[in-house]
């Protein structure tokens, strides 16, 4: 009897299982054909992309790209971007996962004034801030420097963190906390070495939801950095933008080449998302 | 315990300023190479001055002019003023406004920098942000009064050096036009015949569209309205309120715009600029109403292609609509501000502007009394348009910058057919405060 | 047990320290410019000559015709623009989520997690450039006509009855990654004894689905929808990269985002004189909506615990 069940539904699982993979994968041809287009316009010329812009060039022009790695300039770019944005993630996972241990464990009204007053910041734009931040930057010297960018992402990023890292550490089974405790590991060595681990998808999830902002910033780099050895890659991308025309061919080879370190990176993430997801005992 | 935690928190506020101090060094290694007399010349009273660069920087939103304008600023520091270089840094346009006024406000602004014509200038003028050139040498004597109005205040100051200004009419592909069979129209409805005679073949007349907005109004309709209300003599008359916006002039105007629809390309509503451009430059469309900044981009198209005026209706005079649009100012909060002004004083010289003008891009006109020659055919032709026709700045520009919103969305509702040239000239009349 | 670790159970103040390095960091980089930029929308003029008004500013947002009319069609096209991303994006992140975490296929899961996440890592300047040139039938009508799909060739982004839906799609196209990641992550976390007793019930997989997995991850469904709600109240990219600041055709895309940039941070073209005052009152509006609608979520699930 239960043997019959059991095939039962496994019949009705492949069923869904061929109505699944249809799913994904017209999804999948929905999400590859713009990045075809994005890679084949990349090798074409500025106004050869117009002649038919779905297909492969006639004439493949790798000239954008060799602009590119020859232009010293969009390696110093590159540089900047990668400094900025990872320093900044990193303190923002740092920061976000003390405040949240802290606000998962406080008890009383002063921890959840803290948590709103920290989660507000997600609910104005912060471009309004403009001037003010400038002012700041100009006054701590930090103007037309990478530098002036960390600051700001670090406060942009926190309200995320602390609301993503407080309600996942919410759920963390105090049990395993009080064990650690009992065994006479300090607060701080629970975070580090208990909590910490067992909370990566809820890390990973904030690192990614904060880099792809960061990485993709234009606003602040355009307001705070004329320097052209201090600019961001998607600032110094700019420069290809004219008041009439464009080049999207080197547009698209500049963006091509700068997305692939993020999802090399979502890759590599990924993995160790799943990893530590496994290796985990952390049950909903 | 509390002393692990506390060090670990020292060490986390310290990494901040530390992180900071870094972005610090940084820079001032960075000084050190192109060195800053403020920091230097107290220390080092005796230093020859010669030995000393100022550098200054130039803001402006002509991002596609990098190369050509480096090659200008690098001919002034090698042939004009050896210890000053001017670095240009350009923004993208549609920021360009934005920042500067954020970057004024906070007195990091650039020491030279590129000024909008008429309201948008004059206001960071009056601001105290942009320094007054009344007195820089030539600039009087050296352009026409019509070319120093846009940068002029209501009590004669000048807020900057006119630059340079663009022309505005119809581009044609010739090839396309002896295939069909078709000639330049002399009136506006040969224009409409010659648009009718290309589409029954085949052809997509027109290559403009309405998705970016700017472009009908600016190019187009801007463009052609000369025709119909007459120049800056009529134009004032509008302006002080003695013609309404809703006559018959402006019914007509909007009747012709309107009459477009059918010959713009299929799809004309998501069609942006750009999209217009590739368009003309791959064939798909035989003419392109627009400026001359776009003569370049039509550098290396393997057909020819010439220019006509945007024809007025029969019996009417047609108009040109030239148009001021850049001029270069210094940044009143300027470090260097002689060595700024001694660099705008050179773009009132014949000297400076020929120079100027051989580095400027095609389709980009000086505006100085002195005959400048060009080099470019394309750039020849629009300029010969002018000659024995009436110019006159874009309408709305000088005074009734107001409505350039409510006659843009007039404009392409009109187009669609979405209301009637007799409500789009009403709804612009009433838009007027 | 648990008597001893509250025994243990440190003060306040102790905890007050771990919050210090963040709360310095995010008042002075973040509160402070915010509550500062929210006083001037109680004046009016540019930043180098500012009068107070008072309220002036909020009255003219409600009752001053030119300025409400724009207001009142930004906030239904954002209400518009939101609803897409919580039904199309969020719903779509749980479909694939689930899809993406059955068993045995670790591989193919794998490898479509990543294809749907890519467009997430993209800068929008690029992406609303290629669909601006997939959605414009200048450029796909061949394409379309070779597939047979020639009804498709319309202009999608330029019409103002569909503009903002193509908008909107665009973006749950470029997001759809974060929500499936949140449940991808969620939904793994889910104990391979549920199913297994599931299996044995002979529940098939919607009851699953609708019984088991939803429930359970309902914390993150919250999660999910406050940032969903907040993202696109606060939208403004995707919109200006695919039909400029005005949100054209004809405001039939302008939503809060491009309506406070438009006002309060470039000017509107080619005039590009901002009103910060009413600029920071528009965003002070959204703030006070956003908290209206995420505090008494937040309370709740507080209280539930």
């Amino acid at each position: 009897m239960d043997s019959v069940r059991r095939k039962k539904s496994r019949l009705f699982g492949k069923k869904a299982g061929i109505a699944s993979s249809l799913i994904l994968f017209v999804w999948s041809a929905i999400v590859i054909f713009p990045l075809w287009v994005m890679f084949i316009n990349s090798f074409k010329d500025r106004l050869s992309i117009y002649k038919n812009p779905f297909w492969l060039p006639e004439k493949w022009n790798f000239k954008n790209y060799t602009n590119v790695l020859k232009e010293g300039n969009y390696l110093v770019y590159f540089r900047n971007s990668f400094l900025v944005v990872f320093l900044s993630i990193f303190i923002v996972l740092v920061l976000g996962s003390l405040v949240a241990y802290a606000l998962a464990n406080w008890k009383g009204s002063i921890p959840n004034i803290l948590y709103f007053i920290f989660i507000a910041g997600m609910m104005l734009p912060i471009r309004i801030a403009s001037i003010r931040l400038l002012g700041i930057m100009k006054s701590i010297k930090l103007i037309n420097t990478i530098w002036s960018l960390l600051p700001i992402y670090t406060a942009m990023g926190l309200p995320i963190a602390v609301f993503v890292l407080t309600e996942y550490m919410r759920q963390f089974p105090k049990e395993l906390m009080e064990a650690a405790h009992v065994d006479g590991a300090g607060r701080l060595k629970i975070l580090v070495r208990v909590v910490m681990p067992m909370m990566r998808p809820a890390l990973a999830t904030v690192a990614i939801y904060n880099l792809v902002p960061f990485w993709n910033d234009l606003w602040f780099p355009l307001i705070m950095i004329s320097e052209e050895n201090q600019k961001t890659l998607l600032l110094g991308v700019t420069r290809l933008f004219g008041q009439y025309q464009t080049d999207w061919s080197m547009v698209l080879a500049v963006l091509s080449l700068s997305a692939l370190p993020v999802i090399l990176l979502y890759i590599f993430m990924s993995k160790q998302f799943i990893k530590g997801l496994t290796a985990g005992a952390l049950k909903g | 315990m509390k002393r692990r935690l506390l060090s670990w928190i020292l060490i986390l506020l310290l990494a901040v300023p530390l992180l900071t101090s870094c972005g610090q060094t940084q820079t001032q290694g960075e000084n050190t190479i192109k060195p800053d007399t403020t920091s230097v010349a107290p220390n080092q009273p005796d230093t020859p001055k010669a030995d000393e660069k100022v550098v200054l920087t130039m803001g402006s939103w002509r991002a596609d002019d990098k190369a050509q304008m480096d090659k200008l600023l690098a001919q002034y520091t090698a042939e004009v003023a050896p210890n000053v270089e001017i670095v240009f840094q350009p923004t993208n346009p549609p920021d360009y406004n934005a920042t500067l006024r954020l970057q004024l406000e906070n007195g990091t602004g650039p020491d030279l920098m590129y000024a909008r014509s008429y309201a948008t200038g004059l206001e960071l003028f009056e601001a105290g942000y942009f320094g007054d050139c009344t007195n820089i040498p030539g600039i009087l004597d050296n352009f026409s009064d019509s070319n120093l109005a846009p940068w002029r205040t209501p009590d004669g100051k000048m807020f900057a050096v006119p630059f340079a200004a663009v022309s505005h009419a119809v581009y044609y592909n010739k090839d396309i036009f002896d295939a069909a069979g078709v000639s330049i129209p002399k009136t506006w409805e040969e224009f409409i015949q010659v648009c009718e005679t290309l589409k029954s073949k085949g052809y997509t007349p027109l290559a403009n569209g309405l998705a970016d907005e700017w472009d009908i109004l600016e190019c187009f309709f801007l463009g052609m309205l000369p025709n119909y209300v007459g120049g800056a003599d009529q134009r004032v008359l509008y302006e002080n309120g003695t013609k309404a916006l809703n006559d018959q002039n402006f019914v007509d105007a909007y009747t012709d715009i309107a009459s477009i629809k059918p010959y713009l390309p299929s799809g004309f509503e998501a069609v942006t600029y750009n999209d217009s451009q590739a368009l003309f430059s791959s064939q798909g469309a035989a003419m392109f109403v627009d400026g001359s900044w776009t003569i370049s981009v039509y550098d290396d198209v393997d057909f020819n292609w010439g220019v006509f005026a945007i024809p007025a209706r029969a019996g009417k005079e047609t108009l040109i609509t030239f148009h001021p649009d850049m001029a270069i100012t210094y940044n009143n909060a300027s470090k260097y501000k002689k060595e700024a002004m001694d660099f705008l004083a050179w773009l009132c010289t014949e000297e400076g502007v020929k120079k100027a003008s051989a580095s400027l891009p095609t389709g980009f006109f000086p505006m100085i009394k002195f005959q400048i020659t060009l080099e470019d055919v394309h750039a020849n032709e629009f300029l010969a348009l002018n000659n024995g026709r009436k110019t006159d700045a874009r309408f709305v520009w000088p005074a009734l910058m107001d409505l350039y919103t409510p006659m843009d969305q007039a404009v392409i509702s009109v187009i669609k057919g979405d209301i009637s040239p007799q409500q789009a000239a009403d709804n612009v009349n009433n838009s007027r405060q | 047990m648990h008597s001893s670790y509250n025994r243990l159970e440190p003060r306040g103040f102790y905890w007050f320290l771990y919050t210090i390095p963040a709360l310095l960091v995010y008042i002075f980089f973040m509160a402070y410019p915010l509550l500062d930029s929210i006083r001037l929308s109680m004046y009016s003029g540019t930043y180098s000559n500012m009068t107070f008004v008072g309220l002036e500013n909020f009255r003219k947002i409600f009752f001053d015709s030119e300025v409400s009319t724009r207001y009142v069609n930004a906030l239904l096209n954002t209400v518009v623009f939101f609803l897409y991303h919580m039904l199309v994006q969020n719903v779509l992140g749980i479909i694939f989520a689930v899809l993406l975490t059955q068993r045995g296929k670790e591989r193919r899961n794998s490898i479509y997690q990543t294809i749907i996440f890519i467009p997430t890592t993209l800068a929008i300047l690029v992406t609303g450039y290629l669909w601006k040139l997939i959605l414009n039938p200048v450029w796909s009508k061949n394409l379309l006509d070779a597939i047979g799909l020639s009804a498709l060739a319309q202009p999608w982004l330029g019409k103002e009855s569909t503009a903002l839906t193509a908008v909107s799609l665009v973006s749950c196209w470029q997001w759809v990654g974060i929500p499936m990641m949140m449940f991808v992550a969620a939904l793994r976390n889910i104990s391979e004894d549920i199913f297994e007793a599931a299996n044995i019930e002979g529940a098939n997989r919607w009851q699953v689905f609708w019984r088991i997995q939803l429930p359970l991850i309902k914390p993150v469904v919250g999660i999910v929808a406050i940032l969903t709600f907040v993202n696109n109240f606060n939208a403004f990219d995707v919109v200006f990269a695919m039909e400029t600041a005005n949100g054209a055709p004809g405001y039939s895309t302008d939503i809060l985002g491009t309506l406070f940039y438009r006002v309060g941070i470039a000017g509107q073209h080619p005039i590009g004189i901002p009103n910060p005052g009413l600029g920071a009152a528009i965003a002070t509006i959204t703030f006070l909506m956003l908290i209206a609608g995420v505090i008494p979520v937040l309370l709740k699930t507080r209280t539930k615990e």
